[in-house]
């Protein structure tokens, strides 16, 4: 097990030196110029093409890439060009911020998720199991856009309850939690459901019954840690997708996420802030993936990673 | 009973003595408090001189000031000048500066800090706004302590324009001799708000400079927030969570009057709209087509209908409240005028070009834009619409003239000087043509250049006006665009919020005497 963790870790170095290898080809193909769009509509080429030569971009595309290279290796990843903050303590500002948004939205998603899924799956066709699978298909079909909106509406402007948006706690959390894990919750119920059903359906099940558990004791113990196997899938997508960026959600509460960090220094050709949110999200990904492929090993003592 | 009676009247009459304080006090400024503003987009920089965007200008007025500063009407005058006169030819400025101003680092504020400053940007450091001093200035020297002396290049009517630019505000030099480049990340002023923290995309906090020289600020602390959602920056007016926001959009100005619960108020702006003409492309060329295409736009219907009224039709490019704006008649709308324009220029029918337009810069920059479409049409000028990012637009429109694809295209012109020159040359001047300068039109009137110049060099602000009123009457005569109209910016405030800047330059700020009720 340990040499599949290692491993999986090792592969990291390739897959970061795609990822950035793609980004930094899309972002120059794309028109538009970082020194241009610093130097703003009033000025001179005088001033961008200085602009350009100060931010090293007047060099060769190749050789921009590689003093990136061999500065990221050595920990280096270089000032945003927008406003020159350092790319490392932006990526580790919003990296903490978007971990805790992500966590929070996937703790409410697995708590609404979980539950409703195993309560429809006992009471198959009843008037819960269909409200809460339209639930979910609201939650899925619900814009998180207007979803965000709403919930300020509600929560912050009629009732007062709860702050619009910004930083500085855990308050701040609950309305985007809700609005990101919305979807999410629909996907894990509907996913819990139908795999606790199939689940439920195996002679082992109905072995547990006859042997005189607890309902209760039969589904929490038995069924749901063979049930929970294809939903760590999605768990991990899922997560994997928050971590990634929760771009809207974080533009309609004006939190300090890399989602955003990403969009608006796409908009910027902001190059070095670009390439270091494309890895710190590659990074996630990989370690969630990874995370997800241990957690299967706990769930099912047949697999076996070699 | 009559116990009853005096006992009822002493009550009314105590009860009176008591209301008058509280009825005082809600109207008497008080001390203390935090100000929670949001911006809808992060600073480019806090460094004055690097600054390019709204809200990195409107923090800087909030730390820093200025040789001389613009009011809410960008009318002149004195901040860390007292008094200055200028030598008969021109070319040489004095002033005299104000005694016991320190900067938030404890730098004394004299003569030596403001030639610091103007080497700075005349110097090989070249800060991104350098180019609004190098062709003016020649040189600063310090006289005495408190006295500078400014030696032009050339004789510059608006040299106290250019003074007033955010970009001129005074940094300390030992806050930049230390940082450098990265003076944007620690920046120091003498204003009445000094630089806490930025953690960018989230918060810039200030807080209050007791030392300040005009009195010590009323408010604790300011909290800029970034947030660029309109409705959410809406929203969280209403929620109490900001005390000031910005840009709120027309559709919600009713509805937020109407319900009372937050204050808000519009200003007119300088930021003037039009469509850029390409006049190297035919048949744009021809004088008479872009005559025409300025009667078929019913510029008064779009304020109406896309801006709530919260915009003004202007006859040029120039912002209404810049120095030198002049109210020349403008084009009435008249599509039958228009039809016999383009049948005398050869295109009776009408012809097919491009209109582009960014989405979200400006505001209703892309509905704008649909109904210049419409009306064009309508006078048989099929323009397709075509929309780009602000980046990728940026690009497209900088290419030189061969190279140039664009035809009509919409874009925002406001001088940061306050002044009609500025507001003018940069766009039509022909030597300005991209990529060297902003002029995007590829337009060229030599009669307007010399009217720029001869204003420039007016020695009287009549002589001055007069020259450059010639200049915006010939703007006319000769369209370099569709000329359109001049924005308002709405702001919202709570109630408990008084003494708000909106100024027209759409800088949205506070100052010492901001205050907010408990």
């Amino acid at each position: 097990m340990l040499r599949f963790i290692l491993h999986r870790i090792f592969m990291l170095g390739p897959v970061l030196f795609g990822v950035t290898l793609v980004s930094f080809s899309l972002l120059h193909l794309v028109p538009g110029d970082p020194a241009e769009i610093l130097a703003g509509q009033e000025a001179t080429k005088e001033d961008v093409d200085r602009i350009r030569v100060e931010y090293g971009l007047d060099k060769p595309l190749a050789v921009q890439y590689v003093r990136f290279l061999v500065n990221a290796a050595q920990g280096d990843l270089g000032i945003s060009i927008q406003s020159r903050h350092p790319v490392r303590e932006l990526l580790f500002q919003r990296l903490i911020f978007t971990l805790q948004l992500s966590l929070a939205s996937i703790l409410v998603a697995s708590a609404i998720g979980l539950l409703a899924g195993i309560v429809s799956s006992t009471r198959q066709y009843s008037v819960f199991d269909n409200a809460s699978m339209l639930g979910a298909l609201f939650g899925i079909s619900m814009p998180i856009f207007w979803l965000g909106l709403l919930l300020i509406l509600v929560f912050a402007v009629k009732l007062q309850w709860l702050p619009s948006g910004g930083t500085g706690g855990l308050r701040y959390l609950i309305l985007p939690a809700i609005a990101l894990g919305s979807a999410s919750a629909a996907v894990i119920a509907r996913m819990t459901r139908a795999s606790m059903l199939e689940v439920t359906r195996q002679d082992y099940i109905r072995t547990a019954r006859a042997t005189g558990y607890r309902e209760s004791v039969v589904i929490f113990r038995h069924a749901l840690k063979n049930a929970m196997i294809p939903v760590v899938t999605v768990f991990g997508l899922e997560f994997g997708t928050m971590l990634g960026g929760a771009v809207l959600t974080e533009t309609v509460f004006a939190l300090p996420g890399i989602g955003r960090l990403l969009v608006e220094g796409i908009f910027m050709r902001d190059y070095p802030v670009v390439q270091g949110a494309m890895m710190a999200v590659a990074t996630t990904f990989v370690l969630v993936n990874l995370l997800t492929d241990v957690a299967y090993a706990f769930f099912d003592p047949r697999i076996r990673y070699e | 009973m009559r116990r009853m009676w005096w006992g009822f009247i002493l009550a009314l009459i105590v009860g009176s003595i008591a209301l008058v304080p509280g009825a005082w006090a809600a109207s008497k400024p008080q001390v203390g408090g935090t100000l929670n503003y949001a911006a809808g987009a992060d600073p480019d920089s806090l460094d004055p001189a690097n600054t390019d965007s709204n809200p990195g200008e409107a923090i800087g007025r909030m730390m820093n000031n200025f040789l001389v500063k613009f009011d809410a009407r960008l009318n002149i005058h004195p901040d860390l000048a007292t008094s200055w006169s200028q030598s008969k030819d021109g070319l040489t400025w004095t002033f005299k500066l104000r005694k016991g101003v320190k900067f938030h680092d404890g730098t004394p504020f004299n003569a030596e800090v403001v030639k610091y400053n103007f080497d700075r940007f005349l110097g090989p450091e070249k800060p991104l706004k350098s180019s609004l001093h190098t062709p003016i200035i020649q040189s600063v020297e310090v006289v005495d302590e408190y006295t500078v002396k400014f030696t032009l290049k050339v004789p510059f009517a608006f040299f106290l324009n250019n003074l007033a630019h955010s970009a001129t505000a005074l940094v300390s030099p030992a806050a930049h001799k230390k940082w450098g480049k990265d003076l944007t990340l620690h920046p120091v002023g003498t204003g009445p708000f000094k630089f806490v923290e930025w953690v960018r995309g989230d918060r810039i906090v200030l807080e209050r400079n007791d030392e300040y020289y005009e009195g010590k600020p009323r408010l604790d602390k300011v909290i800029i927030r970034t947030v660029r959602e309109d409705s959410a920056r809406v929203l969280g007016l209403e929620a109490g969570d900001y005390d000031l926001i910005v840009r709120i959009p027309p559709e919600e100005v009713p509805r937020l009057q109407r319900e009372g619960r937050v204050r808000v108020y519009s200003e007119q702006s300088n930021r003037a709209l039009r469509i850029g003409i390409n006049a190297s492309k035919k048949p744009l060329d021809d004088v008479r087509v872009r005559q025409a295409l300025n009667y078929a736009v019913d510029k008064e219907s779009i304020v109406k209908n896309i801006y709530q009224g919260l915009a003004m039709v202007i006859p040029t490019m120039v912002g209404p409240l810049n120095t030198g704006y002049a109210a020349v008649k403008g084009y009435p709308f008249d599509p039958t005028k228009a039809k016999k324009l383009l049948a005398e220029a050869g295109y009776p029918q009408g012809f097919k070009t491009t209109l582009w337009t960014p989405k979200g810069r400006y505001l209703k920059d892309f509905e704008l834009a649909q109904a210049v479409q419409q009306q064009l049409a309508a006078v048989g000028v099929e323009a397709k619409l075509e929309t780009f990012e602000w980046g990728a637009y940026l690009s497209l429109l900088r290419r030189p003239k061969d190279e140039s694809k664009h035809d009509l295209y919409l874009i925002g012109w406001s001088p940061s000087t306050g002044e009609a020159r500025w507001g003018i040359y940069p766009i039509t001047a022909c030597d300005q043509w991209r990529p060297k300068g902003s002029n995007d039109s590829f337009y060229c009137n030599k009669d307007v250049d010399q009217m720029i110049d001869k204003a420039v060099a007016a020695t009287s602000l009549k002589e001055r006006d007069a020259f450059l009123k010639k200049a915006q009457e010939l703007l006319v005569q000769d369209p370099s665009s569709i000329y359109l109209l001049a924005t308002k910016e709405t702001v919202g405030m709570s109630l408990k919020l008084n003494g708000v800047i909106n100024s027209p330059l759409e800088l949205v700020y506070v100052d010492k005497d901001t205050w907010k009720e408990k």
